[in-house]
Formats: C-alpha cells, structure tokens, sequence
C-alpha cells in the first residue's frame, strides 16, 4: 500500500481539510476585529486564561499516557477495565475519572489509549463523565457555592446517570467503532541491529519495499506506507539472528510482546549508544 | 495550580524517574510517544480554546444568567442546558454562576442542567472526540450525556 504521489494542489486541499476547524476560529477572530475590537480583545483574553489551563495540565497527561502505555500490561488493563471487570471495573473507572485534574479533552488521549489496551467502551465513557463532572478537585469549590446537600444529591444522582447511559452506550458502540491501533501501524518503528546482522538478506527478499542491503548488512528503507504486520513479523521471525525489532507487536498478544519486548530493549539500547 | 493538578505533575515525575531507572531506551520511546501525541492534537485544542474565547465573548455566562432568569422553568432548563453544551467554564466560574443562578430563583432544575452539559457535552470539543474516538461514539457519547443531564436536572428537582 504505497501511498501515490500528490500533486501540489491536492496537498494544500488536504492541509486545508485537516486543519478547516483551526482555520473557521482564525477567520471568525479576524471578523470579530474588523467588526468589534473590544470584543475581540475580550476573546483573546479568555484564551489567554485557557491556555493556561491547558498547558497546566496537558503535557503531564501526554506524557503519564505514554508512560502507563509503555509499563502497564495489556492484560492488566483488560482485568482492571475491560468488559469482564464487572463493578469492580466500573468503581475503578469513576475513581480514575474523579480524581483526575483539567478539563474533559485532557481525558481523550488517556481513554484512547485504556480502549486499546482493553478497557471497555462502558468503562470508558465512566471515565470520560467522571471526568468531566464529578470532579473530587471541583467538590469544595461545589459545596461553598451550592452547599453540601445539593453537592451530594447532585453527585448521586449524576453517579447513577453516568452508570445507565453508559450502559446504554455499550449498547450502542461496538469496539469496532474505536480506532484500533491504526496509529502505531503507521508510525511504528523498525530497526536493525547491524552489528548482530549477518547480511543474509532474507528480510530484504521477503519484504523489499522495507528493506534494503547496504554495505553487506540490511537496513530499513525510508517508508511512508502502511506496514503490512502480518508480513513484518514473518520477517522479524525468520531472521537467523533476530537482528530485526519492531514495537507493532503489540496487536499479536500477550506472549509476543513479552518475548519480543525482551530482546528488543537490548538490541534498541546497543543501536542508541552506536548512533550517539 | 491546584493540589490535585500537582499531585499529576508529581505522580508523573515520580513514575517518569522509576522509567529512567528501569528502561531508558523504553523511557526514550515513551517520550517520543508523548511528544507526537501532544503535536497530534496540539492544533485542535488550540482551535477549542480560542473558540471557547470567542463565545464567552459574545455571550458572557452573565448575559445568559440575566436572559434565564426570564424564562419559564421548562424553557429555562432547555436554554441553560444548550448553552452549558456550547462550551466548557472552569470550575471556580461555573459554581459561583449556578450559585447565583439558584439564589436568583431560578431554580435548581436549570442551574443544575446548566452545570452538566457545561462539563459533559461539548460541541466545541466535539471534532477533537470525533478524531479521537470515532464519529458515532462521539455523536452518542454527547447525545445521551445530554438527555441524562436533563433527567437529572428534572429528578433533582423534585427531591430539593
């Protein structure tokens, strides 16, 4: 599946396409100058107060994403959060929601990632909800306000609501429904290990749009297609030397991963202290 | 900063300091990944906030407090409601408003619909949900959490 050459036009149409939300917000703020100054002064400084926010709270949340994607454990996801975890699950969920700080798009990233590691659509709409309006940091900024009765009422009642549609939810959303792991196909990593590599040049004759022989030892070629995983893995595992790693093992279970993760930490560590 | 976004900041550290420990290259990797998510949706969450400035400029909560107050309670629900899924106030705005929203009289049942779509519904969120999640949890996510803040807005009522 390599991607065909655009032209130019049809690059800039697609800039456009991606970015068309960006694009209306900047155009309704060069409007809202021409038309009222002040009121766009005024909009600028909202931003300004949610920009803040957001960089309060964002960059720790991409990177304790990243972190818990690396260190936990598919299978403990789908135990604690998957679609077998009953109430316990359910209880997990809203605590992992409640606590957390910053507003409900801080939890996108997050969720995306528990969904495909195995928590379930249910749980994750817990989490979401939670997250988004029964907030223990929120709690006594609610009850200086609104007092401690209409707090707690509101936060059962919300509990049970969150509890039935996202029941209903589950429902309604498959899995299927969710992005898989599309991301990682396309961004994941190949290397090699060309000290182990001994230039036999079976991957680069089973997989030749990937890679290559140079100098006697394979390398991975420049690619911006879609990895065939079926076909990678073949490669890494006919490997005589198991010179070849990936990280995309990841969609082939549980026993792969612990195998491959094993030797791939070595062989990635050799390669970084030969690049450095 | 309040103590609970801290308390991310130092959970975080401390979970970023035993990777180190354990794993550097998995840890480098880790960062990497980070990295490209943050670059991923850096560009709609500023899309978001800028336009979450925007609305709050043309209709400050004040205004729709003032306009609410008006209304009949049923009506009064369904705007306050819409209004809260337009965009998301912080917390210190948002409880302080619904305070005066109930001491003004207009009751519980649309301060409290207010208050739940503000922070569950988001259609200014919503192409970031939808790239994220997919078109139909995202159009299904919205839609019930705002029937549901209705249905506890309504119940809510009847109790206090």
């Amino acid at each position: 599946m390599i991607n065909v050459k655009k032209d130019e036009k049809s690059k800039i149409l697609n800039v456009i396409k991606n970015n068309i939300f960006f694009i209306i917000v900047l155009i309704s703020y060069v409007v809202m100058f021409i038309v009222k100054p002040p009121m766009g002064v005024t909009s600028v400084k909202n931003s300004v107060y949610y920009l803040k926010e957001m960089l309060m709270i964002m960059p720790v949340i991409f990177v304790l994403t990243a972190l818990l994607d690396t260190w936990v454990p598919k299978k403990t996801i789908m135990k604690s959060l998957g679609k077998e975890s009953k109430i316990k699950g359910t209880i997990f969920a809203f605590i992992l929601g409640g606590i957390s700080a910053g507003p409900i798009y801080a939890a996108f990233p997050f969720c995306v990632m528990l969904h495909k590691k195995g928590a379930s659509v249910k749980n994750i709409i817990i989490i979401l909800s939670s997250w988004a309006v029964i907030k223990v940091p929120m709690l006594i900024n609610e009850v200086k306000f609104l007092g401690v009765k209409f707090m707690a009422i509101r936060w059962a009642l919300t509990m049970v609501a969150i509890i039935i549609f996202s029941w209903i939810a589950s429902k309604i959303i498959k899995d299927k429904d969710l992005p898989e792991e599309k991301e990682e196909e396309n961004k994941c990593d190949v290397s090699i290990n060309r000290d182990a590599c001994m230039g036999c040049s079976l991957c680069a004759k089973n997989y030749p749009e990937l890679f290559g022989i140079n100098n006697k030892k394979a390398e991975v070629k420049e690619h911006d297609f879609i990895i065939n995983v079926e076909l990678l893995n073949k490669v890494v595992e006919q490997c005589p030397v198991s010179a070849i790693t990936t990280n995309i093992v990841k969609q082939k279970g549980e026993d792969i991963i612990n195998e491959i993760s094993q030797d791939e930490t070595d062989t990635v560590e050799e390669k970084e202290s030969e690049v450095s | 900063m309040d103590i609970f976004t801290m308390a991310m900041w130092a959970g975080t550290g401390g979970f970023l300091i035993f990777s180190v420990v354990k794993d550097k290259s998995k840890t480098k990797r880790a960062l990497k990944m980070a990295f490209g998510m943050g670059k991923g949706m850096l560009l709609s969450i500023l899309s978001i906030i800028l336009l979450i400035g925007l609305v709050l400029a043309i209709l400050p909560p004040q205004s729709i407090a003032g306009f609410v107050e008006e209304q009949n309670k049923l009506l009064a629900t369904v705007v306050a409601a819409a209004f809260g899924t337009i965009t998301l106030i912080p917390a210190f705005i948002a409880f302080p408003l619904v305070g005066t929203l109930v001491d003004a009289g207009v009751g519980v049942v649309p301060s409290v619909a207010f208050l739940t779509t503000l922070t569950m519904v988001g259609v200014v969120t919503f192409p970031l949900e939808r790239k994220e999640f997919g078109a139909k949890f995202a159009v299904v996510r919205n839609i019930l959490s705002f029937v549901f803040a209705i249905i506890i807005a309504l119940v809510m009522g009847v109790i206090i």
